[in-house]
């Protein structure tokens, strides 16, 4: 550790940054003031040819390691020198499929604390990819002009941000049961039409809602048939009737004894080892 | 006589945390990696882990062999269970003597025999005129008054004979003890030498100058005195092999007067035979009175007379049968677990043997009997019979010249005759000690008949210090009080009797005296033992104030503790008067609301816990007032923790209290939620689901009066906000309560649509409580918080299908299954088995008042070591309530104190590993459902974590412990509650005050790769710090009710949000340890596998960099920029981040 921190200490400004094959490192610090920066790295989003993307392949920039303090509108405003920025994503691990495109209610699924993200960038043009793999950095996270808050001052808009608003809440309530009620209506307006009707091989589909309701085909329900069956049979059956089930009974007693006894052995042989035996 | 092996007492008093090596190995850095928890046991057989038996079916299913079969009928007749059976074959192997060892002290006997009978004669002088004893010796006997008449010579004893129990086969590891028994000849002897002390004088005398012969041997490696079984009047000489042998015998050289050397009839009870004219210096009281009998004098010279016929008499009852010798074995086993063998009227394995031989004399005990049956038998004897009212005798004649047994009660606690009916066997034994012998043996006979699968572990194996066992604990002293004492008390025939030993001779009328006083809040009292001491053979012996300190354990009754009124009788009745003669000053008359004047006495006690130390105020009273000791001299160990976790400002209380008030809040705002109108569905159930609503909550929580202008305001939404500028105000947690809706076929059968329809009902529940009762109220999609009196409540709407809709899945041929999802699992605790445990706690308070102090201890300790986090507050609840629900081999807690310490030993001894520690609420599980269990956590083990706790509700997952601890965490905390028990244990037991009893609260910070260090400022709960601070900043609280519209800020922590930030960015390099109840510092680990370098891949890169070894690429944590992460994440919060680097590399 030594050893190394004196190498690092004694050139990092003249030694080049590594960076894994295929990827640019940019250096990122939070801001002026910091001694140490983190690496993102950053290369063009490519797939293989048959797998899908909703990425478009050449204007998207993949970055590795970005900073829990790096939000998307920051990561936005470091690389727009490269190019006009279209969208930023923040992901927590990479992700090739489609992410969902209507945002996420924010009354059920409150943001997530975050960690080190990968994003995916989508410049306007192909070519901000290529300005952004040449830059040199070091990105400043916070600056003077666009200063970002940690810390105190972040939780506690944090806070203010959660006092909920009972009122918007009501109106998305309202607006996501309205779309299920109507959808729930017309799920069953169609079961109730096909009720009955027979499809074109002949055969008719037998619903719970039916004029004589079935079983529902639930695991639990199939269980409980077979447990009365199988409760039905044992009560017919004979038990030490036979000479032969006596014997058997008895050889069953036995070897439960024996296993108990080799259990027990095993304990005391456990207890042993770890001096139990010991009153003092 | 009294073969019960004495000496050294140096036995751990915790249990070594050895239980958990291998699996769980690694301490400290070495395998701190959380994600390992299950990956570690599912691998391979791990050494030390219970496997299910596997047997073939050959093997199962062969033909028995004779031999088998009667093994096993045996282990069915005489034994519990073939368990039991080999651990008590198991544990006597470990104490019985091994025949090597027994030739080396045959050898070793047979050369004192020789050296004993060398040691030559001296020439006939004065017993007064002790100048012919050498330089270099000194008498082992305190010569009060010196002068006595008689001549005294030494010559070889007559006879040496071997008694006791190593000659009976019956001693047991360690501290072999060999009695032997010297007969003085008959030439030292005089006629009237049973009188005024001059046998012990000779006796002393004797042994003295054989002391002096025998320490210039160089066979003996120790040569050194010693009382016999305690007794101030009788040394015996204790002698030690040289070299490595020292530590295999101690042999003990008895004196004893040649047989029918004292006439019998002279030393019956009622004799006197010490003069007070001789002993005081004066004639007895009023000239011509009769003079006072010396009942224990009388019994120690009659015990040195009975030696040889008590050894021949037990040879031939336990002569050729092996199992009462195990028995005996077992029983002194029993005995030294719980203390009580030694020391001055201890319960010697002597008095068991001759209990044995009592019960086989009453056909009681079978010679053919095991062992165990044998221990059974004692016990359920010594559980159902009280010697103290009804003796028994080993002696069948009925020759009327020989005493009643009524006469030996009369001067005797307990009386057990020997067989010449004479002789009190228990004579020494005190009324409390018996006491204490039977309340144990009551304890063991249930724990027996439980079918218990650990009872051989809890009855032969846990040693229950006083400290540990008893609820509250006194020490008096210095012990030369007690002699102001006695002289208080009247006792001077007592100490004319006992020889000047004024500590046995006030032991029993003060124990007496406080028993009456404690009276209903009294389960029992126990004393210690003076130890017994041995000392060197030229130094006076020891005095009877060098024993140091009389120790009381008190185990209290919780029902009598809640009253602080002692009722005595009606005014005019003739016991008024001795009422008022007991209590004194205290008494005081009384008129009672049904009309009754009383005389009564009044403690003053506002709180639980001031009530829980009323025993302290009637023993200081009663002893200042009757004998004469001050308050100095008492020193009261029963409520020395209760600071830990008393409230900020509270100093009377321990905050049982406030957790009431919190209680009757949520009482009553359940009784609004039943009452609202205006719901669509009715509420069915109200259910509590905080640690406040079990009463287990570390601080309770006070009503929060905010100063608005501490806060920003945000008018709209009528809440307040913290401010940058300001101190974090103060912290307010929501006590969470579940309220469930009725069935009904309206609620959607889809997951998303019921999180809507929930919502529906948070926001429909503000606008009503808010409407019908004028009680602030916000609403959030989850939840609504509700303040109520200055509490703040989280209601959350549960519907009792949910969990069901989310288990489903549809297979693709179209059958709904239902499997366990996260979420479901999720749901299901917080709704379901969270609400059950609390109530089910919440009951166990209600039966347990210390519940709530124990608990809350438990989890103070706990965070204090900064493992808080890892471990859930309802599993260290289950832990807690463990103590309470299966105390054996204990007694319930009755204080804070003794529960604390008993969670320390049990979480440094339990084995986790191969035991689900199983807390049966309610007792709601059968034996068979328990046996079930076990052999189902045996063969789940692996996929189990590594801490189990079953509870009836949860058989089988051990919820509470699903998500930690890991093994390390589990292993830190055995090894730091391992550490803390002995510290805390000497601090309470050490008569001279505790000193610093926080110590074991203070977290080792040493083992930590980096410190962060916060600033008070932003700890909101800084004042509740192990080390209160004596100031701290305003938290933006009023003393005065103020108006309450707006909400004040909830659950705003900065430490646990920054901790929170933390663990997301870093929690695959390193574990953050913080305590959340006023932590100034937050200890960082590294993981040290996430230390390796790491092959490149797009996943591992979270704050790493790339760096080339040895050529190849490969990533490291980027630890410079971490460290300054930490920094520009708590901006504000951290004051500073220190790393010690010396202490990793990377």
């Amino acid at each position: 550790m030594v050893a190394r921190r004196r190498k690092r200490a004694a050139g990092t400004s003249e030694t080049e940054i590594l960076s894994p094959p295929g990827y640019s490192a940019i250096p990122i610090k939070f801001s002026e003031k910091q001694q140490s920066s983190h690496y993102l790295y950053i290369r063009q989003h490519r797939v293989r040819e048959d797998t899908k993307s909703s990425w478009p392949q050449k204007r998207t920039l993949f970055v590795l390691n970005v900073p829990p303090y790096c939000t998307e509108e920051c990561l936005s405003r470091l690389l727009s020198p490269c190019g006009p920025v279209q969208s930023v994503e923040l992901q927590e691990k990479p992700d090739l499929a489609e992410s969902p495109k209507e945002p996420k209610s924010r009354f059920f699924y409150p943001k997530p604390v975050p960690g080190f993200q990968v994003a995916y960038v989508v410049f306007q043009k192909p070519g901000g990819v290529s300005a952004a793999l040449a830059l040199k950095g070091p990105l400043l996270v916070s600056t003077e002009s666009h200063p970002v808050k940690s810390g105190i001052h972040k939780w506690i808009r944090d806070y203010a941000d959660s006092v909920p608003d009972p009122e918007a809440l009501r109106v998305e309530v309202d607006t996501f049961m309205e779309t299920y009620d109507k959808k729930i209506a017309e799920e069953e307006a169609k079961a109730k039409e096909e009720e009955g009707v027979p499809d074109e091989e002949g055969w008719v589909k037998v619903t719970r809602r039916g004029r004589r309701p079935v079983l529902p085909r639930t695991e639990a329900a199939s269980l409980r048939v077979l447990e009365k069956e199988r409760r039905k049979r044992a009560r017919k059956e004979l038990l030490n009737f036979y000479a032969w089930q006596h014997r058997e009974t008895k050889m069953e007693h036995l070897a439960q004894l024996r296993k108990k006894f080799e259990e027990d052995k095993q304990r005391i042989e456990l207890m042993r080892a770890q001096r139990k035996f010991r009153p003092y | 006589m009294g073969p019960a092996p004495a000496g050294a007492q140096h036995r751990g008093t915790a249990g070594e945390p050895e239980v958990m090596e291998s699996a769980l190995e690694g301490t400290g850095k070495e395998g701190k990696k959380e994600s390992s928890k299950k990956h570690t046991m599912a691998g391979s057989p791990v050494e030390g882990l219970l496997q299910p038996v596997k047997l073939s079916r050959a093997e199962l299913y062969k033909e028995p062999t004779n031999e088998e079969l009667n093994r096993l009928r045996e282990t069915e007749s005489l034994f519990h269970s073939s368990l039991l059976r080999l651990q008590v074959e198991e544990l006597l192997k470990e104490v019985k003597l091994s025949e090597k060892k027994k030739e080396r002290i045959d050898a070793f006997l047979r050369e004192v025999n020789q050296r004993i009978m060398r040691v030559p004669s001296t020439p006939e002088t004065e017993l007064s005129n002790q100048a012919w004893l050498p330089v270099g010796v000194r008498v082992p006997l305190h010569q009060v008054p010196y002068t006595v008449k008689g001549c005294f010579r030494f010559l070889p004893p007559a006879q040496v004979t071997v008694v006791g129990s190593y000659l009976l086969g019956t001693c047991i590891r360690p501290d072999i003890n060999v009695d032997v028994a010297l007969t003085m000849p008959r030439e030292i002897l005089q006629d009237k030498d049973g009188l005024n002390q001059r046998y012990f004088r000779k006796r002393a005398l004797y042994l003295a100058h054989l002391a002096h012969h025998l320490a210039q041997d160089p066979l003996f490696g120790s040569v050194r005195f010693s009382y016999t079984n305690g007794c101030h009047l009788k040394p015996s000489l204790l002698l030690r092999p040289h070299g490595k042998d020292e530590h295999l015998v101690t042999v003990r050289l008895h004196p004893c007067p040649p047989p029918d050397f004292f006439r019998p009839c002279r030393l019956l009870p009622s004799k006197n035979n010490v003069r007070s004219a001789w002993y005081r210096g004066q004639s007895p009281s009023g000239d011509g009175g009769p003079e006072p009998p010396t009942p224990y004098y009388n019994t120690w010279v009659l015990q040195d007379t009975a030696l040889e016929s008590h050894v021949q008499l037990l040879s031939t009852v336990l002569g050729s049968a092996s199992g009462l010798k195990d028995g005996v074995a077992l029983l002194k086993v029993w005995l030294r677990q719980r203390e009580l063998d030694k020391g001055l009227g201890g319960f010697s394995g002597f008095l068991v043997s001759m209990l044995v031989a009592f019960l086989v004399s009453t056909r009681k005990i079978h010679t053919t009997m095991s062992g165990y049956q044998v221990l059974r038998s004692i016990l359920q004897f010594l559980a159902t019979t009280d010697l103290t009212v009804n003796g028994i005798s080993l002696c069948f004649s009925s020759d009327p010249s020989l005493p009643a047994l009524a006469d030996f009660h009369q001067v005797f606690p307990v009386v057990f005759l020997d067989s010449s009916g004479r002789l009190n066997l228990c004579a020494d034994v005190t009324a409390s000690t018996y006491r204490q012998v039977q309340h144990e043996a009551q304890l063991s006979m249930v724990l027996l008949d439980s079918r218990a699968d650990d009872g051989f572990q809890l009855l032969l194996m846990t040693p229950k210090p006083m400290i540990r066992a008893f609820d509250h604990i006194l020490h008096l002293r210095p012990l030369s009080r007690l002699q102001a004492a006695c002289h208080r008390l009247k006792l001077w025939p007592e100490l004319q009797d006992h020889g000047g030993d004024y500590v046995s001779a006030a032991l029993g009328p003060l124990t007496t005296l406080l028993e009456q006083g404690l009276g209903s809040r009294l389960h029992l009292l126990a004393h210690s033992r003076p130890p017994v001491s041995e000392w060197d053979i030229s130094q006076d012996p020891p005095r009877h104030r060098d024993s140091g300190v009389l120790t009381l354990g008190l185990l209290l009754r919780p029902e009598g503790l809640t009253s602080v009124l002692e009722l005595g009788p009606e005014a005019d009745q003739p016991e008024a008067a001795d009422f008022r003669q007991f209590w004194g000053s205290r008494s005081e008359l009384r008129r009672f609301q049904d009309g009754a004047i009383r005389e009564a006495v009044v403690w003053e006690a506002a709180s639980m816990a001031q009530k829980r130390l009323i025993p302290h105020q009637v023993v200081t009273h009663l002893l200042a007032l009757h004998a004469d000791i001050p308050d100095t001299c008492i020193h009261y160990t029963g409520g020395l923790l209760d600071t830990l976790i008393q409230g900020l400002k509270e100093t009377s209380s321990t905050g049982e209290e406030a957790l009431a008030a919190a209680v009757r809040c949520y009482d009553d705002l359940s009784r609004l939620l039943w009452g609202l109108e205006g719901l669509p569905l009715t509420v069915s159930a109200v259910q509590g689901a905080h640690p406040v609503l079990r009463y287990t909550e570390v601080f309770p929580p006070t009503p929060v009066r905010p100063a608005y202008s501490f806060y920003e305001h945000l008018q709209e939404r009528a809440s307040l906000l913290p401010r940058p500028d300001k101190p974090c105000p103060a912290y307010v947690e929501p006590m969470t309560v579940v309220c469930h809706l009725e069935g009904s076929g309206q609620w959607p059968q889809d997951a998303e649509a019921i999180r809507r329809v929930r919502a529906a009902f948070q926001l429909r529940l503000a606008e009503l409580l808010t409407q019908q009762h004028g009680v602030q109220c916000q609403a959030t999609a989850t939840h609504t918080d509700v303040l109520k009196d200055g509490f703040v409540f989280r209601i959350r709407v549960a519907y009792q299908r949910e969990p069901q809709i989310l288990r489903e899945t549809r297979s693709p041929e179209g059958m709904i299954s239902l499997r366990d999802t996260p979420a479901s699992l999720r749901l299901e605790r917080d709704t379901r088995q969270l609400p059950l445990l609390t109530s089910a706690l919440h009951g166990l308070q209600q039966q347990h008042p210390a519940f709530s102090g124990v608990a809350r201890l438990a989890k103070r300790w706990v965070r204090a070591q900064l493992l808080g986090e890892k471990l859930t507050d309802e599993s260290l609840d289950l832990v807690a309530a463990a103590l309470f629900l299966h105390p054996e081999p204990f007694t319930p807690p009755s204080s804070p104190q003794v529960g604390f310490l008993r969670f320390l030993f049990l979480v440094s001894t339990f084995d986790w590993k191969n035991n689900p520690l199983i807390v049966n609420l309610n007792n709601e599980l059968t034996v068979e459902e328990l046996v079930e269990i076990r052999s189902v956590f045996l063969a789940t083990r692996t996929q189990l974590p590594v801490m189990v706790i079953i509870t009836p509700q949860d058989r089988k997952s051990s919820i509470w412990t699903q998500d930690g601890p890991s093994p390390q965490i589990l292993q830190q905390l055995v090894i730091l509650a391992a550490e803390a028990l002995p510290v805390l244990e000497k601090q309470l037991m050490d008569p001279r005050g505790p000193g610093d009893i926080r110590t074991v609260f203070r977290p080792p910070l040493d083992m930590y790769d980096v410190l962060i260090r916060l600033s008070p400022r932003h700890i909101p709960r800084h004042r509740q710090a192990v080390d209160s601070p004596a100031a701290s900043f305003c938290r933006g609280l009023l003393s005065e009710p103020g108006p309450s519209s707006l909400m004040p800020v909830l659950g705003y922590d900065p430490p646990q949000l920054y901790l929170a930030q933390l663990r997301e960015a870093f929690g695959d390099l390193a574990l953050f340890f913080y305590d959340q109840h006023g932590g100034e510092v937050i200890g960082v680990l590294w993981k040290p596998t996430s230390f390796q370098p790491q092959p490149l891949k797009a996943s591992n890169t979270k704050g790493r960099m790339v760096v080339s070894r040895g050529g190849e690429l490969v990533m490291v944590p980027n630890v410079e920029a971490i460290l300054e992460d930490f920094a520009i994440l708590g901006d504000g919060l951290v004051q500073a981040v220190e790393a010690r680097s010396e202490r990793w590399t990377v």
